[in-house]
């Protein structure tokens, strides 16, 4: 528990230093499009299967709830909201996170355990701002396109439902979804996707870093990464859902 | 210049170094040797000022290391070439984009001037054929050879070596030996190096000193220390032949 604590004080001081460092030249342009397209491929398998049974699984789930109602017509504005909102983004970051979090933990770790960033700080790079900056900054972009794609493609699953089953054209569907979705749903929607892609990583690259120890110690370095990261993403959901509340309503 | 005195350090309740002395002049080679473990990688890490010791004073031309900010550590990293025990290659870079980094970074040459040069110190250590592989894709000689080469390639005004013959067969390590001397008596490059290679140590250093017990117990020319009667330094010149 006090470990817990230890790591939590330490990340927060890690993770206020890449405000520090992202404004300070040099740019690590290279980089940074090196890792958008790492983290983008390496996600966008599971990101899609993921993103698709979300929506057939909500729209199996909340039909026969709705059509005892008789509000079954309600269901393209129930799935549209709830994952725009909450289960899209909520979702996608978890996945992330165990593809992209694991990832930086790991790739730091063994870049610690190597020497390789000791090379790095005789070669005068600093190793925060070369390593930790571009990554974060690639999470930062990816994740919302990610979130966004998912949203989609968890709509188009709840489409699939009611198509099948016959009890919504396509017309109907696409007018009712779109009517039921504003501004108010999707700006905290995605908003809260940015934090989420600093979350995953911060948390990788601070675990990377701290890493000791041999090649056990890059191993630790990536289950660690996922677990802190998916933690504070839903702890991070539950202040930014407050948040969303208050000014979007 | 490098000037180390008192230098002490250890990990939890393991004290590695304990009041260690050495004096290098410039254009000086020197070898440390030493059994595993003794802390000669840790020395050696205290220089370049990635570990910071518990006590004792690191002099490296005129600025204090241990003490040093961030400009100033700076200053003294631009001027040390640092081959890693374990080569250190960068893994996501093909082996003469690890010797182009370091040279635009620690020196911002221009790309096109630092492609040239890594290409030449490659040739030097006989990698040119593999220059556009992966680390992963050299065998462990190899690799040191191509950290090296990215030690090298900066000039360095000082070279720190660990372990520079390690794993290589005796006519490879003959002629790395042979390169480093002659870079050092070309460029009058003060070095370090850490060997258990007590025919490196005749080739590269003009003294040499052996580390037990946190100190560098007994220092002098190869000749001197091959006269000295106590096993644990007169081990380091048993032939295996
Ligand atoms: N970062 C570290 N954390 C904890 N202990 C360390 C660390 N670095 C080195 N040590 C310990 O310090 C001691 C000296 O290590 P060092 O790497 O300097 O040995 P060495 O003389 O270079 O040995 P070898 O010839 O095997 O490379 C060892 O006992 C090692 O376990
Ligand atoms: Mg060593």
């Amino acid at each position: 528990m006090k470990r817990f604590f230890t790591h939590l004080y330490e990340l927060a001081s890690f993770s206020f230093r890449f405000v520090k460092e992202a404004l300070v030249p040099p740019y690590e342009f290279g980089e940074l499009v090196s890792h958008l397209e790492d983290f983008g491929s390496r996600s966008l398998p599971l990101v899609s299967a993921i993103g698709l049974l979300m929506g057939l699984i909500l729209a199996l789930q909340t039909k026969p709830t709705l059509a005892r109602f008789g509000a079954e017509s309600f269901l393209p504005a129930m799935v549209a909201i709830s994952v725009v909102r909450e289960l899209g983004p909520v979702i996608t970051a978890l996945i992330v996170a165990g593809r992209v979090s694991s990832g930086i933990g790991a790739e730091i770790a063994s870049m610690r355990v190597t020497e390789q960033i000791d090379a790095l700080e005789v070669s005068t790079v600093d190793p925060y701002h070369f390593l930790v900056v571009p990554r974060v900054i690639a999470a930062v972009i990816v994740l919302p396109l990610l979130t966004a794609y998912a949203d989609f493609l968890a709509i188009i699953g709840a489409f699939i439902v009611m198509f099948v089953t016959g009890d919504m054209g396509w017309q109907l569907f696409i007018t009712s979804t779109l009517n039921s979705l504003s501004i108010s749903d999707i700006v905290p929607g995605i908003a809260k996707t940015f934090f989420f892609g600093y979350i995953i990583a911060i948390v990788g690259s601070y675990f990377g870093f701290r890493t000791e120890g041999g090649t056990e110690g890059v191993g630790k370095a990536a289950t660690s990464s996922v677990v802190f990261a998916s933690f504070i993403i839903l702890i991070a959901d539950l202040v930014l859902v407050r948040v969303g509340i208050i000014l979007f309503g | 210049m490098i000037k180390i005195s008192g230098l002490s350090k250890s990990f939890g309740n393991l004290a590695v170094l304990n009041g260690l002395e050495l004096f290098v002049k410039k254009g000086e080679a020197f070898s440390i040797l030493g059994k595993s473990g003794t802390g000669k990688s840790v020395t050696l890490k205290c220089i370049a000022g990635l570990l910071i010791p518990d006590a004792g004073e690191i002099i490296v031309d005129s600025i204090t290391v241990d003490a040093a900010n961030i400009r100033d550590l700076r200053t003294i990293r631009r001027k040390i070439g640092f081959l890693f025990q374990g080569g250190a290659l960068y893994d996501s870079m093909t082996i003469i984009e690890n010797l182009i980094f370091n040279l635009s970074h620690h020196l911002k040459i221009p790309r096109a001037m630092a492609a040239d040069k890594s290409e030449n110190y490659l040739t030097l250590v006989g990698l040119k054929e593999s220059m556009n592989k992966l680390p992963s894709e050299l065998s462990g000689g190899m690799k040191k050879r191509a950290a090296l080469a990215r030690a090298l390639v900066i000039e360095p005004q000082i070279l720190l070596c660990d372990e520079p013959t390690t794993g290589l067969d005796p006519i490879t390590s003959g002629e790395i030996s042979e390169l480093i001397r002659r870079l050092h008596d070309q460029f009058q490059v003060t070095a370090i190096v850490v060997t258990h290679d007590i025919l490196c140590a005749g080739i590269v250093s003009d003294r040499a000193g052996v580390l037990e017990d946190g100190i560098l117990k007994y220092t002098g020319s190869i000749n001197e220390l091959a006269g000295i009667d106590d096993e644990k330094v007169a081990g380091f010149f048993k032939s295996p032949l």
